[in-house]
């Protein structure tokens, strides 16, 4: 049997690590409802932008923008030859399979570019995701990590821009962003988005919204200048919410991790506490069976 | 009519007003109830609101780049960034 200072020890070190996981569940749930904000703050400019974009599109316009050029359409060949792949991670661990689960997409959607034979080059945010690269020795084209819990346009503007300069000049076919979709604090599947070209979005179909479409529009400058300004914005704003996303499922899965460490915590206490009365007990028992016995020869 | 000023962050306005005046693209354009089915780009200055909701207050955004769109008395203003101006 165990001596009961070593489990008292035991106990001090369950009792703070618990403290700690408690503390972190604590700061993640606050920060998870903050960054919950900002996505749904976030939505109702991509929905307009949308909508707009598909009022406003074309088939006919579309051979127009670089933007929306599929592959294959140029006569270079058919099929994605060089593409680029943005993975996005968090800075900081202990979120549970949260960065792993990231990364696991990010290989299979590496490995199914390179059966397609596209050159694939490699952008990372965040540490977790750069530390395994590093560590599997994969040419990486860049990577950042000075984007915290609160992203900002103008990251996604920076991340955006050099991608969709070289997707325009056709020095890349597509552009994927693996990133974690944020459903609910629960549900945040690790997911692929393709980017670049851009997917023109569908227009609504409920019956009112459908009447609402084929107004006709005075247009200033013309539809064509307009969708010009806009698609920019539609990418960069994509990027923004993959990256918005990704910052709220990072904190609903420290938080997971965090409260079921606690929960663990709380599990191993009772057992060692326990333990530890038994040792207790056991010990006086021995002790006055030792006093009795004593007493007893000497009376004898 | 209605107006929602909108920027990538959040919806910043939402409410009735009776008059706006935006910068588009090529200069100030002003928006009063009934307007035509309008869409423009969207340059850089403020976003004026006259607010019947508010007793007839002004509210003024800065925003910059994006767009504006009228169709069936709702107006709104999609915009990169939009700010209060600090009166």
């Amino acid at each position: 049997m165990a001596k009961p200072r070593e489990l008292k020890r035991r106990i001090r070190s369950v009792q703070n690590t618990k403290k700690i996981t408690k503390t972190m569940e604590l700061v993640s749930t606050s920060k998870l409802k903050r960054a919950q904000d900002r996505v749904v703050g976030a939505r109702p400019y991509a929905q307009a932008l949308a909508e707009v974009i598909a009022q406003l599109y074309s088939p006919e316009l579309a051979e127009r923008f670089p933007l929306l050029r599929q592959p294959g359409q140029t006569g270079r060949g058919k099929g994605v030859r060089r593409a680029a792949l943005l993975l996005i991670t968090s800075n900081r661990g202990l979120c549970g399979a949260f960065n792993a689960n990231l990364i696991r997409e990010a290989r299979r959607r590496l490995e199914e570019l390179e059966k397609q034979d596209a050159h694939t080059e490699l952008h990372l945010v965040g540490k977790k995701g750069i530390s395994y690269f590093k560590f599997t020795k994969r040419n990486i084209a860049s990577q950042r990590v000075d984007i915290g819990d609160r992203p900002t346009l103008d990251h996604a503007a920076e991340l955006a821009k050099p991608l969709m300069e070289r997707f325009s000049n056709g020095d890349l076919d597509a552009v994927d962003v693996v990133f974690a979709k944020f459903n609910s604090a629960v549900s945040t599947p690790p997911t692929t988005l393709r980017i670049l070209p851009v997917t023109p979005p569908e227009k609504r179909r409920s019956g009112g919204r459908e009447a609402k479409a084929a107004v006709n529009y005075i247009l200033k400058p013309s539809a064509e200048e307009i969708l010009e300004q806009l698609l920019p914005l539609y990418v960069q704003n994509q990027f923004y919410r993959a990256l918005v996303e990704t910052a709220a499922a990072e904190h609903g899965a420290r938080r997971t991790a965090m409260k079921n460490a606690t929960d663990a915590g709380s599990d191993m206490l009772t057992i060692l506490q326990r333990t530890f009365n038994r040792a207790r007990q056991a010990q006086i028992t021995q002790e006055l069976a030792e006093i009795v016995g004593g007493a007893e020869a000497l009376k004898g | 009519m209605r107006v929602s000023v909108i920027s990538a962050e959040r919806a910043v306005f939402e409410g009735e007003a009776e008059a706006v005046v935006a910068p588009a693209y090529d200069g100030l354009v002003g928006i009063l109830p009934r307007h035509a089915p309008f869409m423009t780009l969207l340059g850089q200055g403020v976003v004026k609101i006259t607010n019947t909701s508010l007793g007839g207050e002004t509210i003024r955004l800065q925003v910059a780049g994006g767009f504006l769109q009228v169709a069936y008395n709702v107006v709104r203003i999609v915009a990169r960034s939009a700010a209060p101006v600090a009166s």
